[in-house]
């Protein structure tokens, strides 16, 4: 397996056959990766591949139940993410740790000096380690003045001013504007130049192309191939993640993955009605002002018909989470109305909504779609148990036996209907909360939320084909998504939040990108 | 990570070692107690004696521990139906109060005594039952509409109702028994016969009341909606995450009223069989910490029934032991408070030893 051509040096950090379980669950078994000083090495899988655990493993998170990991040739053994530090390696989590009302150089101190602190001499040493990499960062702005990407510089100069050996990312362009991943690739590829190694994990083939030197495969916790030329093996690479053909794969997946360029070809995409009936959704005049006085949404007027997608798109922030919540019942909107068809449902609870026919898939997974801690078939009928209940007593079984069936039609891969919703991996989640809200006894709008975060190609390309039945059979869509990819090719048209309000509407076309991205970062059109 | 430890401590939790856990830590409490009696220079034989005389020693003996676990179990229920809304109920001592207040209150002056069949114990009941229901409800209330914290708003209320008994029995014009002398005592009169609750088996030698069956019956149903009816199942999602309860349509407001009124009409109706069925009549301060002896019970039995019963009984026969045990033996009651405080910190201590080893 070992590649020849790269014994010529001695890697950084050597895994020799890692493995790792939990309980039965096998999260990384028998994996050697050398990571080389000074490359930009990317670690591509799916949701629930290992990648997370890898990563764990070399920061000290997990100790490996079998297998040996050497850091510059010495034995490596981390009992704690600080035993990493202190070796040199320096991590980026997906979620951020920053302490909000204090400013960009008190962050970077905060753990990183004890006793008296020489603020101006941190302050000078960021504005020179910002000029190596070339990045702007005012060492003296508070961090809730920051945007996400900014946020993430500060969180990139918290690991970069420690000097480390070894730096790892851990999906760190989730959440980031089409030029802020540009930049942030960028700075992987200057740390890279200065001798540092980068591990970047990531399901974003896009990424690859651009950044990586080197890439290895990991699926179902096995290591299952290897690129020193990712460049050119991209499908190959694909192949291996997903075991299976990139033809194969849904187009429109394919291109919001940037798997092939999206192009003109859009018959992925459902057309919509010829003769748009009356509007299935109107929105009129939403505006929400929260405690703070601060107009979060801001005069949001849409229109949806019947079959009909609309994107939502913009940077997490600016008013998307507001809206989904006024939408869905949990939050009441200052200003305006909403109606679903005749109804208005501006008021209505969360019951009342769903009993109209809107189907909601929230934003936020964990604290909003599913109780984690109960089973698959509670959650997945968790809005309507009524349905089987007699005098007050559930029917269980029964409950069970729609569970299954739901589950099979959605492809909701799980050991058991009755085991914990918290077992599944994020793609059969979501998979499951669509199940749930697509199957509301008469659907007329689906909401979807950020639906495809964080799941890997399969579940993707599976949800991107559950909202296309959803909006065949009649119903209007808003999708809200911070993937302008993935906009352009699922909904027919974009409108483009910016600080609450409507920045623009286009066509979902490829050749509107550019516009968008100018949207989203609040050029007016 | 923390999913795995999560279930690893669950599946640690369904098998059955929580049990001999519970048990090792009775008997390791036990033996510091024997320690402790050593240590004051009392005759260890003498005092375990009259331990043993106070809880099975006589039928009497055994009667009053049941009577008393009674209080327990009620309350310990209450805590768990709370506790599955992710409720912390901390206010059964307030709730016993009130409901003692009521129940004196209907037997003396609602003109219940003469009514046929029954009704003149039930009908306080109910009403102490009632009273127990709006005291909860008020910290419910406080929760949904300024989102007081439970613990804070149950445990001041207490305080307040504990103090609702001193000014019922001090005042003339509430529910003191007329004052003949200045030497009647801050009491009420004693509640007609007809509205005391019989007794199981009509022999005084073992006054247990009718409050066993009805406490039996009131756990089995608790269990059974907890865990066989979609009430239940609402109640546990609100518990887990309000937030996605709610966008599935299950009112948050309403489960929280909802279990925070039922612990407290169970409360309520602990203070009414303490009322109706021993003391017959109120007095200052006769709820006598139950309600937290309650609240422990219901914490100990990790939201399973059957184990408020079971740690109910225990502290019952544990406090009748006591008493006796001071009375004979002089060794102060307050040592079976350190055991039962024992009991709890080594049970707290063995699950926090086992999730960590996970």
């Amino acid at each position: 397996m070992r590649d020849p051509s790269r014994t010529l040096s001695e890697p950084l950090l050597a895994l020799q056959g890692v493995t790792k379980r939990f309980g039965a669950l096998i999260a990384l078994s028998d994996a050697s990766i050398d990571i080389m000083p000074g490359e930009v090495h990317c670690i591509l899988g799916e949701n629930g591949a290992g990648k997370s655990t890898l990563c764990n493993l070399i920061f000290g998170v997990h100790v490996p139940d079998e297998g040996t990991m050497r850091f510059h040739g010495e034995s490596y053994r981390p009992m704690g993410p600080s035993d990493a530090l202190r070796s040199g390696i320096a991590m980026v989590h997906q979620h951020f740790s920053l302490v909000h009302d204090m400013t960009v150089v008190e962050n970077v101190i905060l753990g990183q000096q004890n006793g008296f602190v020489n603020t101006r001499a941190w302050a000078q040493r960021l504005d020179r380690l910002a000029d190596d990499y070339g990045f702007a960062l005012d060492p003296y702005a508070k961090i809730e003045d920051l945007s996400v990407g900014e946020r993430q510089r500060v969180e990139i100069v918290k690991c970069l001013i420690r000097e480390p050996r070894l730096f790892l990312l851990d999906e760190p362009t989730a959440v980031l504007l089409p030029d802020e991943i540009a930049a942030l690739l960028d700075v992987c590829r200057r740390v890279a130049q200065s001798g540092c190694a980068v591990v970047l994990v990531t399901h974003k083939l896009a990424e690859i192309k651009k950044a990586a030197d080197r890439v290895t495969v990991l699926r179902g916790g096995r290591v299952v191939a290897r690129s020193d030329h990712p460049a050119e093996e991209i499908d190959a690479l694909v192949r291996a993640m997903i075991q299976g053909d990139v033809k194969s794969l849904d187009k429109t997946a394919a291109s919001a993955l940037g798997v092939v360029e999206t192009g003109g070809d859009h018959a992925g995409r459902t057309t919509p009605a010829q003769t748009p009936p009356k509007e299935a959704v109107q929105i009129d005049g939403l505006s929400v002002i929260d405690v703070q006085g601060v107009t979060r949404l801001d005069n949001f007027t849409l229109s949806i018909g019947p079959g009909e997608i609309v994107g939502v798109a913009g940077v997490e922030g600016n008013g998307q989470s507001e809206l989904a919540a006024v939408l869905s019942g949990m939050g009441a909107p200052s200003r305006g109305r909403v109606f679903l068809r005749d109804l208005e449902t501006t008021h209505l609870s969360p019951k009342e909504i769903t009993a109209a026919g809107i189907g909601v898939v929230p934003e936020d997974r964990h604290t909003v779609g599913c109780v984690v801690e109960m089973s698959v078939a509670e959650n997945m009928f968790l809005n309507r148990l009524e349905a089987f209940t007699s005098f007050g007593f559930l029917r269980r079984r029964e409950l069970l036996q729609a569970a299954r069936e739901l589950m099979t039609r959605f492809d909701v891969r799980a050991v058991s209907a009755e085991v914990a919703f918290s077992a599944l991996s994020g793609g059969n989640q979501q998979k499951a909360v669509l199940a749930r809200e697509i199957t509301l006894p008469k659907l007329l709008f689906l909401l979807a939320a950020q639906p495809t975060r964080g799941l890997d190609v399969g579940a993707v390309a599976a949800v991107y084909g559950h909202i296309r039945s959803a909006c065949q059979s009649g119903a209007a869509v808003l999708l809200i998504s911070s993937e302008l990819d993935e906009l352009i090719a699922v909904a027919d048209r974009v409108v483009v939040l910016y600080r609450g309000r409507i920045m623009g509407t286009c066509a979902a076309d490829p050749s509107e990108r550019e516009r968008i991205g100018g949207m989203m970062a609040g050029q007016a059109q | 990570m923390s999913a795995a430890l999560n279930m690893t401590r669950s599946l640690r939790g369904a098998v059955r070692p929580s049990v001999m856990i519970s048990v090792a830590a009775v008997l390791a409490a036990a033996m510091v107690g024997v320690a402790l009696i050593f240590a004051m220079g009392v005759p260890v034989v003498d005092a375990v004696g009259a331990f043993v005389d106070g809880t099975i020693g006589t039928p009497y003996a055994i009667a009053a521990s049941i009577n008393r676990s009674i209080a327990f179990a009620l309350v310990g229920i209450g805590f768990v139906v709370a506790n599955r809304a992710n409720l912390v109920n901390v206010g059964g001592e307030g709730q016993i109060a009130v409901g003692g207040i009521a129940a004196t209150a209907v037997a003396l002056y609602g003109h219940v005594a003469g009514l046929p069949a029954g009704l003149p114990f039930l009908i306080p009941l109910i009403a102490a039952t009632i009273a127990g229901m709006l005291w909860g409800s008020i910290a419910g209330v406080l929760k949904i509409k300024a989102g007081t914290n439970e613990v804070i708003s149950t445990l001041l209320l207490s305080f307040i109702a504990v103090w609702l008994v001193y000014w019922c029995v001090q005042s003339p014009q509430l529910l003191r028994k007329p004052m003949t002398s200045s030497a009647t005592l801050p009491e009420s009169l004693e509640i007609p016969d007809s509205t005391q609750l019989p007794l199981l088996t009509g022999d005084y030698s073992f006054p247990v009341h009718i409050g066993l069956p009805v406490t039996l019956v009131i756990a089995i149903i608790a269990a059974i909606v907890l865990s066989k009816t979609v009430f239940g199942l609402q109640l546990r999602a609100v518990g887990f995450n309000p937030i996605a309860a709610s966008r599935a349509g299950i009112s948050y407001s309403r489960m929280v009223l909802i279990s925070l009124a039922a612990a407290g009409g169970l409360g309520g109706l602990a203070g009414g069989f303490m009322l109706l069925g021993e003391q017959y009549v109120l007095k200052d301060g006769f709820s006598s910490g139950y309600g937290f002896d309650g609240l422990v019970a219901g914490l100990l039995a990790r939201g399973s029934v059957v184990g408020v019963i079971a740690a109910a009984l225990l502290f019952g026969f544990l406090r009748s032991g006591g008493i006796n045990m001071e009375m004979v033996a002089g060794v102060p009651t307050a040592l079976v408070m350190v055991i039962q405080g024992l009991i709890v910190v080594t049970l707290a201590g063995a699950s926090f030893f086992m999730g960590r080893r996970a």
